[in-house]
C-alpha cells in the first residue's frame, strides 16, 4: 500500500522529469557535442586559463619556477609609456581602418553595381589584396616606401613634388600613417563584396516607384539604398572592428614597431615582452587585457545577431 | 526558432567564448613535459636547428649527411634563413616550450645566449668539453662568450669581427683610401656625397644595424677601458664621451653619409648594396663575403675590408660569436655532442667555408675567401668588444635603439640621448 502511494506521488515528478528531457533532448546532443567539447576544452579552454593564469605570475617564459605576483603585472601596464602609446595606435588603427575601407568599399560596390564593363574583372582586381600573405604585403609595402628606390618617392620626384618625398616608414611623423595605407589597401574588397550581395537584394520596384514618385538620385540613396544595407553595415563593421583589434601581422613585418616603439599595438607589444624580453607574465597580462576588450566590442554584434535570429 | 532548446543565442556565446579562448591560448606555452627534445633517448634521430643563410644551407646539410653516414645517425636539418637574431630565437623558445626542441641549435653568445643558459634549457657541456678536448682546439675568448655564469652550454664554431667592406671601383670614381683615422673616415665620406655616392649602407629597421655604427662612435669617443665599462654598466653614460659619441652619430646622418630614411630601411635590403655599386660600403662581418659577394658572383678582388680606425691602441672592433647548444631535455646528448665535435673538425669547418672559423687550423682559405682570411690576420693583432645586441638583454637592446631612432629623427638632443641610456643601463644594471 504504502509502496503503491509512493508510486503515485512520484508518478508526476517522473513526468516532469520524462518532459524536461523530451525538451532538452536529454543526454543524446551532449554526446554529439562531446568531441568538439574535448577538442574546444583542451586546446583553447585550459590554454586560454593557464595564461590567465601566468599572468599573475613573473614567468620569463623560458624558465621552469617563476612566482606568484597577483596583480603587478596588471598594475605595471598603467606605467608602461608603451602600453599607453599600443592602446592609443590601436584605437586609431580600428577608427581608420574601419571608416576608409567601408567608405571606399560602399563606393566601389555602388559603382560596380550599375552597368559598368567587365564588373567581375574588377570586382577581382579590388579584392585580390585581401588574399595576398601580409607578410608579402608587408613587403610590397616596404619597397614602395624605400626612401631611395621606392616608387612611392619616385612618383612623387617625377610630378614635382619633390619635396613630398619622405622615408616613410622610418619616422615617427609618418610610419603608423604609412602602415595604414596597406591595411586599407587590403581590406576594402571584403566590404566591397559584402554590400554589392546586399545591394543586389534590393529590389528594382523600390526605386521604380521612388523615380515615379519624382525621387531624386541623393534621395533614392538615403531614403532606399542606405535604410536596406543597414544590415550588411552591421556585419562590416562588426567584423572590421574584430578585425582591426586584431591588427598584428602587419605591423610586425612592415615596421617591427618601430621606429623606436612608434608603431606599437597592444598585440605586438605583447609578443615582444611574451616572446622576446622573457617577461612571459606581464605580456600574458597585455593578452588578457586584449582578450577583454575583444569581447566587450564583441558584445553588441553578438547580441544584435542573436535578436536577429531569435526574432 | 525559439522552440529549439539550444539557442542561436547561445552557440553565439559559445563561438565569442570560443574566441576568448584562442585569444588567450596563444600565448600559452609553458609545458611541464620534461622528456624534450626531438629525440627519444637511445634513438638514432637528431634534431638541428638553424639559420643559415640559403646560400650556405646546402654546405651544412652535406657535412651532416657525412656525419650520418659515419655514424647511422638520421639528422634533420631546420633552418631559418635571412631572420637575424631579431626572430630566431623566439621560434627557438617557441620550440622549446612546446616540449619539441631541437636536440642541437645555433644561436648567438652573449644576452641572446644567456636566457637558454639561464633556464636550464641548454646542457651544461663541460663532460663534451673534456671528452673531446674542445678546450686546447677552440679559441679561449670565444668559448668564454658562451660561458654563462661558469658553466659552458655553448661550443662556438664562429668568431666574427664586425668591420668596413667596401667597393673599390666606388673608392677609385671618389678617389679615396682606406682611412688611418677618424677624420679621415669623415673626409672619406665627404668625398663620397662629392662624388654623388652614399658612403655607408646600414638600415634602421630591426635597431641593429645601425647600431653598429653607433657602437664605433662610442670605441672611438670613449677609448677602450670605458667603452668596456659603459657596456657592463661599470661607469654612468651620462658623460661627455657618450654625448660626442651620440652628436657624431647624428652628424653621419645629417651630412648624408647614411642612406635617406635609414632607420626605415631593412639591413637585408641595404647591406648587400655596397656589392651593388649603391653605397660605397657597410659595416659587417666576414659572412658578407660568401653572402653577398659570392651570391652576387662577383670576385672578392673588386672589394676591399678594414678595421674601423679608432685613434686607440689597442685598436678594437665590434664582434661576437655563434655557435651550438645541446637541449638540456635531449635524449640523444651523447650523439648531439658527437654531431658538434664532428662540425669542429677543421676539415668540416673548411667544407662549411666558415669565414672566421674558432678552430685552430681552419681558418678561410686565402685563395677562395681572401677578404675573410684578412680578418684572421686582423683578428691576430686586435681584440673586440662585445658587439651592443649582445652585451645588453633584448629588452634593453630595444630601449637603446628607441634613443638611436629618437637621436636621429632630432626628437632628442645628444645630451638627452646620453641621459637616456644612463637611465636604461643603471635599470638593468640593478635587475642583475
Amino acid at each position: 500500500m504504502a509502496s503503491s502511494q509512493a508510486t503515485v506521488a512520484r508518478a508526476p515528478a517522473l513526468a516532469g522529469a520524462r518532459r524536461r528531457r523530451r525538451k532538452h533532448g536529454g543526454l543524446t546532443p551532449w554526446l554529439f557535442a562531446l568531441p568538439a567539447l574535448a577538442v574546444y576544452t583542451v586546446f583553447l579552454v585550459y590554454p586560454a586559463f593557464t595564461s590567465l593564469y601566468f599572468s599573475l605570475t613573473d614567468w620569463d617564459g623560458l624558465s621552469p619556477n617563476y612566482h606568484v605576483v597577483g596583480l603587478d603585472n596588471y598594475r605595471a601596464m598603467v606605467s608602461d609609456p608603451v602600453v599607453v602609446r599600443a592602446a592609443i595606435n590601436n584605437v586609431i588603427w580600428t577608427v581608420v581602418t574601419i571608416v576608409v575601407p567601408v567608405i571606399l568599399g560602399l563606393t566601389l560596390a555602388l559603382l560596380l553595381n550599375g552597368k559598368a564593363r567587365g564588373k567581375p574583372i574588377l570586382r577581382m582586381l579590388f579584392y585580390t589584396p585581401g588574399v595576398l600573405p601580409l607578410v608579402s604585403i608587408a613587403s610590397i609595402w616596404g619597397w614602395l616606401y624605400n626612401p631611395n628606390y621606392g616608387a612611392v618617392n619616385a612618383l612623387l620626384r617625377d610630378i614635382g613634388l619633390d619635396s613630398l618625398a619622405q622615408p616613410w616608414l622610418g619616422q615617427n611623423s609618418t610610419a603608423l600613417a604609412a602602415v595604414m595605407v596597406p591595411a586599407i589597401w587590403l581590406r576594402t574588397g571584403f566590404p566591397m563584396l559584402l554590400y554589392l550581395a546586399a545591394l543586389q537584394g534590393i529590389p528594382h520596384e523600390q526605386y521604380e516607384a521612388a523615380t515615379v514618385d519624382g525621387a531624386t538620385r541623393s534621395q533614392r540613396f538615403w531614403h532606399i539604398t542606405m535604410p536596406n544595407l543597414k544590415p550588411a553595415h552591421y556585419i562590416v563593421i562588426a567584423l572590421s572592428l574584430i578585425d582591426s583589434f586584431k591588427v598584428f601581422d602587419l605591423i610586425y613585418a612592415t615596421t617591427y614597431g618601430g621606429p623606436g616603439t612608434t608603431t606599437q599595438v597592444m598585440g605586438t607589444w605583447m609578443y615582444f615582452n611574451v616572446f622576446q624580453y622573457y617577461h612571459a607574465g606581464y605580456g600574458t597580462a597585455i593578452a588578457v587585457v586584449i582578450t577583454i576588450v575583444a569581447i566587450a566590442v564583441s558584445i553588441p554584434y553578438v547580441l544584435s545577431q542573436t535578436k536577429e535570429h531569435d526574432r | 526558432m525559439t522552440d529549439t532548446p539550444y539557442t542561436r543565442r547561445g552557440f553565439l556565446g559559445l563561438a565569442a567564448l570560443a574566441a576568448a579562448g584562442a585569444g588567450l591560448s596563444a600565448c600559452t606555452g609553458v609545458s611541464n613535459d620534461s622528456s624534450g627534445g626531438n629525440s627519444g633517448g637511445g634513438s638514432n634521430k637528431l634534431r638541428l636547428f638553424t639559420y643559415e643563410d640559403t646560400s650556405t644551407i646546402g654546405k651544412l646539410k652535406e657535412q651532416i649527411a657525412k656525419f650520418d653516414q659515419q655514424n647511422g645517425t638520421t639528422t634533420t636539418v631546420d633552418d631559418l634563413p635571412g631572420s637575424g637574431a631579431a626572430v630566431y630565437p623566439d621560434k627557438l623558445r617557441t620550440e622549446l616550450l612546446g616540449g619539441s626542441g631541437p636536440d642541437v641549435w645555433r644561436i648567438w653568445g652573449g644576452q641572446i645566449g644567456a636566457p637558454y643558459a639561464k633556464a636550464k634549457q641548454a646542457a651544461d657541456l663541460a663532460p663534451y668539453y673534456s671528452k673531446y678536448g674542445w678546450d686546447n682546439r677552440i679559441n679561449k675568448n670565444a668559448i668564454d662568450a658562451m660561458t654563462f655564469d661558469g658553466v659552458r652550454t655553448g661550443v662556438p664554431f664562429f668568431v666574427a669581427g664586425v668591420g668596413v667592406w667596401y667597393n673599390k671601383a666606388l673608392f677609385a670614381q671618389a678617389k679615396v683610401t682606406e682611412p688611418k683615422s677618424y677624420a679621415e673616415l669623415e673626409q672619406l665620406n665627404d668625398k663620397l656625397v662629392a662624388a654623388g655616392i652614399t658612403p655607408c649602407g646600414l638600415g634602421g629597421k630591426y635597431g641593429w644595424d645601425i647600431m653598429r655604427l653607433f657602437e664605433y662612435l662610442l670605441e672611438q669617443s670613449a677609448g677602450p677601458e670605458l667603452h668596456d665599462k659603459l657596456l657592463s654598466g661599470a661607469e654612468g653614460w651620462d658623460r661627455p664621451e657618450v654625448v660626442t659619441a651620440f652628436t657624431n652619430f647624428k652628424k653621419w646622418q645629417d651630412k648624408k653619409w647614411l642612406p635617406q630614411g635609414a632607420l626605415g630601411l631593412d639591413p637585408a635590403d641595404v647591406e648587400p648594396q655596397y656589392v651593388q655599386g649603391k653605397t660605397a660600403y657597410t659595416i659587417t662581418g666576414t659572412w658578407t663575403e660568401a653572402n653577398a659577394i659570392g651570391a652576387a658572383k662577383k670576385p672578392s678582388t673588386d672589394f676591399g675590408t678594414f678595421e674601423l680606425p679608432t685613434d686607440h691602441t689597442p685598436t678594437r672592433h665590434s664582434g661576437f660569436v655563434e655557435g651550438y647548444m645541446i637541449n638540456a631535455r635531449s635524449g640523444n646528448k651523447d650523439k648531439a655532442a658527437a654531431l658538434i665535435d664532428f662540425i669542429m673538425q677543421p676539415d668540416t669547418q673548411k667544407a662549411l667555408g666558415i669565414t672566421g672559423s674558432t678552430v685552430a687550423g681552419a681558418e678561410p682559405d686565402k685563395t677562395t675567401l681572401p677578404l675573410s682570411y684578412q680578418w684572421t690576420e686582423i683578428n691576430k693583432t686586435s681584440t673586440f668588444y662585445t658587439i651592443q645586441d649582445q652585451a645588453f638583454p633584448k629588452q634593453q637592446a630595444d630601449q637603446y635603439f628607441s634613443v638611436q631612432s629618437d637621436l636621429l629623427q632630432g626628437t632628442v638632443s645628444p645630451a638627452a640621448a646620453a641621459k637616456k641610456m644612463q637611465d636604461i643601463v643603471s635599470a638593468w644594471a640593478k635587475q642583475k
